[in-house]
């Protein structure tokens, strides 16, 4: 039984990328950041943290590239234990308040990130320039980076967190300050990176931008993981099917499901984990009592909503206090 | 190459485009230039001083009194070192490197930590790149002025480019503190405010700890002369005032012998600019041949120094050779490796606190 345990540990660190088993955070002034928190992600998925401000998502990821010390860790990141060193030089890191030296030129600056993380000379020049033609800033790339906008800055910064070929990317708010253009870009840099078998994990507030690209998301409330999964997984208990009609709703509309007003005059029936099938004698007897059928699909809770109901006191309905709660 | 080299060589030539992109390096660059500038400009020859194509007569200052090469030598010492780089050179290095450890703890310090590389091993990379400034500001100022002694003094005197080592240890007692108080403090002023105020309060142990030795000195010479008197003394009326003298000297001692060794104990935990400077003067110096003060001319302030510090008996030529004994009894692991050990030992603490922090 041990020996299976070992094995199975071994193996579970063979194919994640990130391993985290208990990691606790208790800072100077007894704010407690991270509770226990228990996450695995996946080589070469794209993962994405979730939380409201102050959940404990940036104090993560600094444990996991070791720029906050954890009061307790334990797990693995690319199958070493954390604050192993070596390890550092197969991650890629943008932090989200980012200050690169105002002095340097973009191509200067990945250039400086590849050096710090062992990418030989030769190497570094071409990765560079095909790193800023991805992100496009190739013709922007001997300029200082203190001529640069906020978005301009965030490509410099995912470009020079990809110059070492990482293994894992992490990336905290990477969208930040960048436009929808753009935003878009960097989504399929992301899915690039991801076809390369990196693995890419992502603290973003933009949960459209996460249910985009993201295999599997975490929430985090108060310094623990409140939820983890695939988006599907986590929003499956909200499937339900929806037949939209014009007209009055029905009486005997809420005896086989939940009925809710839409605009223009027309009514949304749902049902809770039914299938297409199963509703097919409601929407005869709809149609056959004189009302037009304007959709019938399936629907599932959004991840916003998910999101919502996570971060949600359900004693009070009110959204839970911002940021974690000091140490007692 | 290895990783731990190339993220040095990296480090480096990003503190050379941090400076580069810095004015006042330049700035401080061309200064040291100037100054060399106006040094090659003076001249001596067997009537006076010359400046540039001017000629001003000088009975006392010419070159039958100071040869070239000697002219040169005092004035790189006296002017060059003793002023320029010893204050002005070193406030200007002071100010334009302030900005290394303040920066690198409020900028970009969690993508550097998150690399794979010590902390203990990006403080003190980042403290040497900050030496770089002094030694290239040293090093041009120290080859411009050997270039001047050797095509205006005749003297080609590799001996002067001891300046550079012992200026860049001098540098690196002030850059020690501000380089800690800028990372604890994240704050350049206030690194630079607590960094000139140490050198103040280094120089103002360093002046009452010579005071001290020169009191105590002082005490200890009239205790010998008295003595010595003592022992001539023929008849009891002669010795009860020297008998008293003696009293005097001996309580005098006492209070000036325990603040001055008070006072080393505590220049000992310090670091000896003054010294260090004195260092390179002396060896400066040497590298001159420059003659003391004959004896004819000590003895004249020896007449003219008795009564100092309340002392009656005491010259001043004993007690300047007491001092210069003293002094002499200090050797180069007390003033250079006592300073090195403070320094080490202030950056040590700085790093630790430096690797435990959280950003």
């Amino acid at each position: 039984m041990a020996v299976s345990l070992a094995e199975s540990h071994t193996e579970s660190h063979a194919v994640s990328a990130l391993d985290l088993t208990l990691v606790d955070k208790i800072y100077a002034g007894g704010v407690h950041a991270l509770r226990g928190i228990a996450m695995r992600v996946a080589r070469g998925e794209i993962f994405g943290l979730l939380g409201p401000n102050g959940a404990g998502k940036s104090t993560l990821v600094k444990v996991v590239t070791t720029i906050v010390r954890p009061t307790r860790v334990e797990g693995t990141v690319l199958g070493n234990p954390i604050g192993h060193m070596p390890t550092l030089a197969r991650i890629g890191y943008l932090p989200e308040h980012h200050r690169f030296p105002a002095y340097l030129t973009g191509r200067q600056c990945v250039e400086f990130f590849g050096a710090m993380t062992g990418v030989e000379s030769s190497r570094r020049k071409r990765r560079a320039s095909e790193l800023l033609d991805t992100v496009g800033m190739l013709a922007w790339a001997d300029k200082r980076l203190g001529t640069y906008s906020k978005g301009m800055q965030q490509r410099i910064g995912i470009a020079s967190a990809m110059v070492n070929d990482p293994d894992l990317v992490i990336l905290d708010e990477p969208t930040d300050g960048v436009d929808p253009v753009g935003r878009r870009e960097i989504r399929d840099v992301l899915l690039n990176i991801r076809e390369r078998g990196t693995t890419v994990f992502l603290n973003s507030h933009l949960l459209s931008e996460i249910e985009l690209v993201c295999d599997r998301v975490a929430i985090m409330v108060q310094g623990r993981v409140a939820r983890q999964g695939k988006i599907e997984e986590l929003t499956r208990e909200s499937h339900c099917v929806r037949i939209v009609f014009s007209g009055d709703s029905p009486a005997w509309a809420a005896e086989v499901g939940g009925v809710r007003a839409m605009d223009r005059g027309r009514h949304a029936l749902e049902f809770p984990k039914a299938t297409i099938e199963s509703v097919q004698p409601t929407l005869d007897r709809l149609r056959s009592e004189g009302r037009v059928v304007h959709g019938l699909a399936e629907a599932r809770e959004s991840l916003e909503a998910l999101f919502m109901r996570e971060v949600t006191d359900p004693t009070s309905g009110r959204a839970r206090p911002i940021g974690a709660e000091a140490s007692r | 190459m290895n990783l731990q080299w190339m993220q040095t060589s990296a480090l480096f030539v990003d503190a050379y485009r941090e400076l580069n992109a810095r004015k006042l390096f330049w700035i401080a660059l061309v200064l040291n230039a100037l100054v060399v500038a106006v040094i090659g400009a003076l001249g001596i020859d067997e009537k006076g001083v010359t400046v540039l194509v001017w000629h001003l007569e000088m009975t006392g200052v010419n070159s039958a009194i100071f040869p070239p090469d000697q002219f040169y030598h005092t004035l790189f010492a006296s002017f060059g070192v003793g002023f320029w780089l010893a204050w002005i050179s070193t406030i200007l290095a002071l100010l334009s490197t302030a900005t290394i450890f303040p920066e690198l703890v409020t900028g970009g310090v969690d993508t550097l930590v998150s690399k794979p590389i010590s902390r203990h091993r990006l403080y003190f990379t980042k403290f040497a790149t900050g030496l770089l400034f002094t030694l290239a500001q040293v090093l041009v100022f120290t080859t411009l002025s050997f270039l001047v002694l050797g095509i205006r003094g005749g003297v080609w005197s590799f001996g002067l480019f001891i300046a550079v080592p012992i200026m860049l240890v001098f540098y690196s007692y002030l850059y020690s503190v501000m380089a800690v108080m800028g990372s604890l403090t994240r704050s350049v002023i206030a690194s630079v405010i607590v960094t000139l105020l140490f050198w103040v309060g280094i120089w103002a142990v360093h002046a009452g700890e010579q005071f001290t030795l020169l009191g105590e000195t002082v005490q200890n010479v009239e205790i010998t002369a008295i003595e010595r008197r003592l022992e001539n003394a023929q008849t009891v009326v002669g010795r009860a005032p020297l008998e008293a003298d003696l009293a005097n000297a001996q309580v005098a001692l006492g209070v000036w012998r325990p603040i001055h060794l008070s006072l080393y104990a505590l220049k000992t935990a310090l670091p000896k600019a003054s010294e260090t400077i004195q260092l390179l003067n002396r060896s400066l110096k040497q590298i001159a041949d420059v003659p003391t003060p004959d004896d004819d001319e000590m003895n004249d302030s020896a007449v003219a120094g008795r009564g100092f510090l309340g002392s009656k008996y005491a010259r001043r030529r004993d007690v300047q050779a007491a001092i210069e004994r003293d002094m002499k009894t200090r050797p180069l692991w007390w003033v250079l490796g006592t300073s090195l050990a403070f320094e080490a030992a202030l950056l040590g603490f700085g790093a630790w606190r430096f690797s435990r922090r959280d950003f």
